[in-house]
Parts: structure tokens; C-alpha cells; sequence
């Protein structure tokens, strides 16, 4: 997955906050920052402190941003008529998105912009938004995005990459959008980009693999109608941590909400009972079996089928903010002990 | 710390003499600082069963997800015990279908309180009488209990089970209420708008994944208030109103009900503070009907009760 940048440049720590308020000037910039005892991507204010110390992720993912928990779509005006919802995004940019989160936004390109459906709200914000990564130099106890096939200096999707070297950043600009976020800034010496390549290689290297991927879409296919489901999923207390906290999950509901005179599109999540329910009263994902199992066979099954990639970039948000601390490495570790056939088909 | 072996033991005994099918309790996690509940229904398992400070989880929620008519035997701290006696009342099971293994507690260890003084690696966490000893990569560290407890846990009135049919361990010293008295009369000298601001803050950031109703031994219904089609009660969205609604009618429903054990706020991802609420609630149905939750399985709640000679009217 590695790009080939356009420009390595030298950020110096100490130079962010006349750069955070250039780029004011033209886009809305988020950062993330504090929030009550974790980090959120929120708008740059004059009040704002840029929160990247944390041993992990921001705890609201940023496809937040791109997907908000709850946005309009439609807006009723009188009985019977109504107008498409008004988007009025400016042009941003997203400093220090972790590149699990900028490569879920890049999975999450391919359920939103396909041919004979394109969303447009979702369109518009991709379009506006300038992605600046920062790569993980300490990379959280719970993420394995190196397990799923990325890594925490992964460029996709992002304009710029950041590393983090100290007193500056080695910045490698990706797209010619994020060039222009960083004109006049010196170029890296050798040194510096060897230095930045062996940051970025070392803690590569340190990440252990959660789970052996190899034959796992098969083992969790053939198993389908296994025990296992049942055991992973006893303790499941149901509830939407998991779904909603994952960087690629983007299931919603679509609800009127006539006092407001809008139609909104919600959060929604396979661990509830309600999202599979029909109106018969019949559900066929009738316990959190189902759901446990659809909620993992999607990413790692589903999303194969249909793109050739896991649905999952490895974040390990699910794992940290479990209530009753199910693991999904543990799980697949455990799926990775079923029997299977070699399929020969095709 | 009550000794593991013993609830080893007991657990083993249970499923071998057949009193029980299952055994509700904990198991380990795949990081020191997450143990899992855990269902036992042989001998052989139950060597992977744990108990610490660090099980965050009210078992008795578990009680309404097992079929009715199975004989059940569970782990249960003071507030479990009282949650648990709390379904009895509710017809939600029966006292002959349950074992109940009483552990006196110390209080639950808030797993973030670790997190934020030590980082994430940690490799092991144990405790002793006074403190907490937590292994990371970088060293050692220790810190007293009462620094890491969850607020609940602090003014917890009943560390000891109150009905167990078998306790484990030496009882421990209980405080009284005055604690959990003083947060809510803090709370209630606040000027109104200083009130409405502070739910504000915490109910905003809601997300709407239900971890509290579902981790809420009391929070049974097949379908909440929240999920109904027709009527609506609520704004589906992330929005104020709908986030107000949703916290301020969940801690409604809990009148009478709440054990005050934390769990709500244990399994929120957003760290919101809503058991001052429900605190708030229990707090006046002691004061005005001298009632605490699940104290017997006999005494209906307050607001669950009609008799004849009532004083005012039933309105709803």
C-alpha cells in the first residue's frame, strides 16, 4: 500500500500553531482535542491544544466526519413537498488522522461512490476535506493494523504524512492538495527522511501479528453454523461499542423525523436487536449470535467478497472499549482453530 | 481479596453435585485490565474462572438472558446480591432456581484510572489489602485502592451480600450513606441552570449504543422506550433533545430499581457521569419511603405498588 510521496519537507514542532492559523485563513481545521478524559476531532478555536500524546486513538473515529452520527437528507417545507438537506461544508483539513482511520475513510469510499449509487453528502465532504496523517511512532497495545495488511505508517488515503521525530515532523506530501498545505517549508535532508524511514520501519517491525489471517474468510464461511459463534458471543452484552466506535462500520437507519420537519439518517448497528427486525415481527438475526456473527463475518468476510479487502484497518477500538472486554483478535485466533476444507472451486 | 481457590472450589462443587447448570462469573481476558463474565457448565472449566477488583461487570444482568427454568449459580458482590433480589421481586426469576456465591467487595478497580496514571502496557495488575500493583513495560507501579475505585464503589453502603447462600471471604467493614447523601445534596444546592448545564454536558456526548441500558441488570424490556416505532418517545438521533430524552427517562425507569452499582457508567465509551441521576432517585426513595433496592424478595418498589388507602390518585 505504500505511495510515492511528491515532496519530503521538515515541520518543526514549535512552527504548528502560526501553521494551524494560516490554514485557517481557507479551510476549517480539526484537530484532535481534549474532550472530558479522551481525545475528539473538534474545530479549531483560539482556545484550541492539539492532543496527540494519548497511547491510542482518538475515541470517536473520524468517519465521524464524514458520516456524522446523525444528519439530515431530506427536509419536508409544506404537506407533501420537500427539498434535498443543505450541506454547507467549507473546505477543511484533518490534522493528525491516524492512517487506520484514513484507510477506513478509503473502505468506506467504496460502500458510499459506486457506479449507480453515489451519496452525495458523502461526496461532498470527501471532496472538501484534506487528510494530514500523523503515523504512529508508539503504536497502541490494542491496534494490529499490520495483522490486517496496514500498518501504522500507512499512506493511503492521506495528502500528507506526518512522522514524528521529536522537535519536528518529517513531512512526506502525498497529493498535490496537501503540497500546497506545507509551501515554503524546507525539504528534509537525507538523514532526517533515513531517520524518519527507520522510525517508521522499527515500529513496523515491533507490532506483533494478532492472528493469522491466511484461510480465515474460509474457516469463518464453512463454519457458519458452528458452536464457535455461540461461545464468542455468550458474554456479548448487545449493545453498539463495538460497531459504533469502529472506523469502518457505516450502517444507518433512516428515520422522519417529522417535528423537525427533516428525514435523518442515524448510526445504526448489526448488535441491535431492532436492525434486523421486519415489520412481520419475524427477525433473522433473531440473537446476539447472529448479530456477533454478522458483525464479524462483514469484516472479514463479506468485505473480501466484494472488494478483495478486510473490513477492518485494525484500530483496536473495539477492543479497548468492550464493556465486558470481548477481544476480536482473541475470537479470531480462536476461529483460526476450526476445521476447514480447501475449497478448489473455480 | 476473598480466596480464589475457594470460589474455585465452590463453583466446582456446585456443577458436580448438580445444584446448578450454570455458573456465572469471570474469566480472563485477553489483557489483565479487561476480565470477562463467564459461563461455567462443567467441572473442567471453572480452573479458568477469576475473580479481581478489576470484573467491572453487574452479573445479574446476565440473570434475564438465561432461560428462566435453569438452575443458575452466580458470583455476587453486595450490589449484584441486591440487583439480583431486585429481578426476584420482579418475577424475572425464581430464589429455588438460583445459588448464590456471596463475595464480600472492596470495590471495583476503574479500569480507565488505570490507564490514565500508567499508560496502556500493562502486563499485570494485582492487589493486596491496600493497594493496587500494576506492571507495565516501563515498571512497577502501585497505588492505593481507594484511588482507583469507581466513584460508585466509594459510596457503596453494601459491600457485603445481603441473601447469599455461601459467602467467601471475611465480611468487610460497611459505611453509611452519608457519602452518597452529600453527592446528591451537592448536587441539589446547585442552582438550577448550574444543573441543567452539567446533564447537558454529559448527556450531549451520548452516542446512543445503549451500553448502559444493556449493562443494567434492570434494563429487561424486550423493547425499550427508545426503540418503539409507534408512539415515538424520543428523537431517534444523536441530537439534544434526543439525548437528553433518552438518559433522563432511562434513569425514570430506574426508581426504585437501582442498586447505584455503576455499571451504566463502567460501560460507557464516552465516559459519561449518569449515575448521579439515578443516585438522585435513590436517594428519594429513601428519604421519602424509606426504601433501598433489593434489600428482600418481597418488597415491591414504591412506585410499583398500589394499595387502597393511597393518597392521592394514580395519574400517570
Amino acid at each position: 500500500m505504500r505511495k510515492e510521496t511528491i515532496m519530503n519537507l521538515i515541520l518543526e514542532k514549535q512552527a504548528l500553531p502560526a501553521l494551524f492559523q494560516s490554514w485557517r485563513e481557507h479551510y476549517d481545521v480539526y484537530l484532535p482535542q481534549k474532550m472530558e478524559r479522551f481525545s475528539h476531532f473538534m474545530p479549531l478555536s483560539d482556545e484550541s491544544v492539539l492532543v496527540t500524546d494519548e497511547p491510542h486513538n482518538t475515541r470517536i473515529p473520524p468517519k465521524a466526519l464524514f458520516l456524522p452520527m446523525t444528519e439530515a437528507l431530506v427536509e419536508f417545507t409544506r404537506f407533501g413537498s420537500y427539498e434535498d438537506a443543505k450541506q454547507t461544508i467549507q473546505p477543511r483539513i484533518v490534522f493528525a488522522i491516524r492512517p487506520c482511520d484514513a484507510q477506513a475513510v478509503q473502505l468506506l469510499d467504496t460502500s458510499f461512490i459506486q457506479e449507480g449509487y453515489v451519496d452525495p453528502f458523502w461526496v461532498e465532504k470527501r471532496a472538501k476535506t484534506i487528510t494530514i496523517g500523523l503515523g504512529c511512532h508508539e503504536p497502541c497495545q490494542t491496534g494490529f493494523c499490520t495483522t490486517v495488511g496496514y500498518g501504522p505508517f500507512n499512506k493511503s488515503d492521506l495528502d500528507v504524512l506526518l512522522t514524528d521525530l521529536g522537535d519536528l515532523y518529517l513531512v512526506e506530501t502525498i497529493s498535490e492538495a496537501g503540497e500546497k498545505c506545507f509551501q515554503g517549508f524546507p525539504t528534509a535532508s537525507d538523514e532526517i527522511y533515513e531517520q524518519a524511514l527507520m522510525v517508521q520501519h522499527d515500529t513496523h517491525d515491533q507490532m506483533p501479528v494478532a492472528f493469522e489471517t491466511e484461510n480465515l474468510k474460509e474457516k469463518l464461511e464453512q463454519n457458519f453454523n458452528s458452536d464457535y459463534w455461540e461461545e464468542i458471543s455468550q458474554s456479548c452484552l448487545g449493545c453498539g461499542v463495538c460497531t459504533f466506535l469502529c472506523p469502518t462500520c457505516f450502517c444507518f437507519d433512516i428515520v422522519d423525523e417529522a417535528q423537525r420537519k427533516e428525514r435523518v439518517r442515524n448510526w445504526d448497528t448489526c448488535m441491535f436487536r431492532t436492525y434486523s427486525l421486519e415489520a412481520s415481527g419475524h427477525n433473522p438475526r433473531p440473537s446476539r449470535v447472529e448479530r456477533t456473527r454478522q458483525r464479524l463475518s462483514h469484516k472479514y468476510v463479506y468485505w473480501l467478497d466484494q472488494i478483495n479487502q478486510i473490513g477492518c484497518t485494525g484500530c483496536g477500538r473495539c477492543v479497548r472499549y468492550c464493556p465486558v472486554g470481548l477481544d476480536i483478535r482473541a475470537m479470531l485466533r480462536q476461529a483460526q482453530t476450526l476445521p476447514f476444507e480447501v475449497s478448489h472451486a473455480g | 481479596m476473598p480466596d480464589i481457590e475457594a470460589i474455585k472450589s465452590e463453583a466446582k462443587r456446585l456443577l458436580q453435585e448438580g445444584v446448578v447448570e450454570v455458573v456465572v462469573a469471570f474469566k480472563p481476558g485477553d489483557t489483565p485490565l479487561h476480565p470477562q463474565p463467564a459461563f461455567f457448565t462443567s467441572v473442567d472449566e471453572v480452573d479458568n474462572l477469576v475473580y479481581n477488583g478489576l470484573c467491572q461487570n453487574n452479573l445479574a444482568t446476565f440473570l434475564t438472558r438465561i432461560p428462566k427454568d435453569k438452575k443458575v449459580g452466580m458470583l455476587v458482590r453486595g450490589c449484584e446480591n441486591r440487583s439480583v433480589n431486585a429481578l426476584i421481586v420482579e418475577k424475572q426469576k425464581s430464589r429455588d432456581d438460583l445459588f448464590l456465591v456471596g463475595i464480600p467487595c472492596e470495590g471495583i478497580i476503574d479500569w480507565r484510572k488505570i490507564v490514565e496514571r500508567v499508560g496502556e502496557a500493562v502486563l499485570a495488575v494485582s492487589e493486596n489489602d491496600y493497594e493496587v500493583i500494576i506492571e507495565t513495560r516501563d515498571g512497577q507501579y502501585s497505588f492505593y485502592k481507594n484511588e482507583l475505585f469507581h466513584e460508585s464503589c466509594l459510596r457503596c453502603s453494601h459491600r457485603n451480600p445481603i441473601s447469599a447462600d455461601v459467602i467467601i471471604g471475611e465480611p468487610v467493614p460497611e459505611t453509611n450513606q452519608d457519602l452518597a447523601n452529600t453527592v446528591v445534596e451537592r448536587f441539589d444546592s446547585q442552582a438550577i441552570e448550574e444543573r441543567y448545564a452539567s446533564f447537558q454536558k454529559e448527556a450531549e456526548r451520548c452516542i446512543r449504543c445503549y451500553a448502559c441500558r444493556e449493562a443494567c441488570p434492570m434494563c429487561y424490556c424486550t423493547e425499550c422506550f427508545v426503540d418503539h416505532i409507534e408512539p415515538r418517545w424520543t428523537e431517534s438521533g444523536a441530537t439534544p433533545a434526543g439525548m437528553q430524552g433518552w438518559h433522563i427517562v432511562r434513569a425514570f425507569h430506574q426508581t426504585g430499581r437501582c442498586t447505584d452499582c455503576g455499571a451504566c457508567e463502567r460501560a460507557c465509551p464516552m465516559d459519561i457521569k449518569m449515575t448521579y441521576l439515578t443516585e438522585k432517585l435513590n436517594y428519594d426513595m429513601r428519604k421519602k419511603y424509606n426504601f433501598e433496592t433489593g434489600l428482600d424478595i418481597e418488597t415491591q418498589p414504591p412506585f410499583a405498588t398500589v394499595t387502597l388507602d393511597d393518597k392521592n390518585r394514580f395519574t400517570v
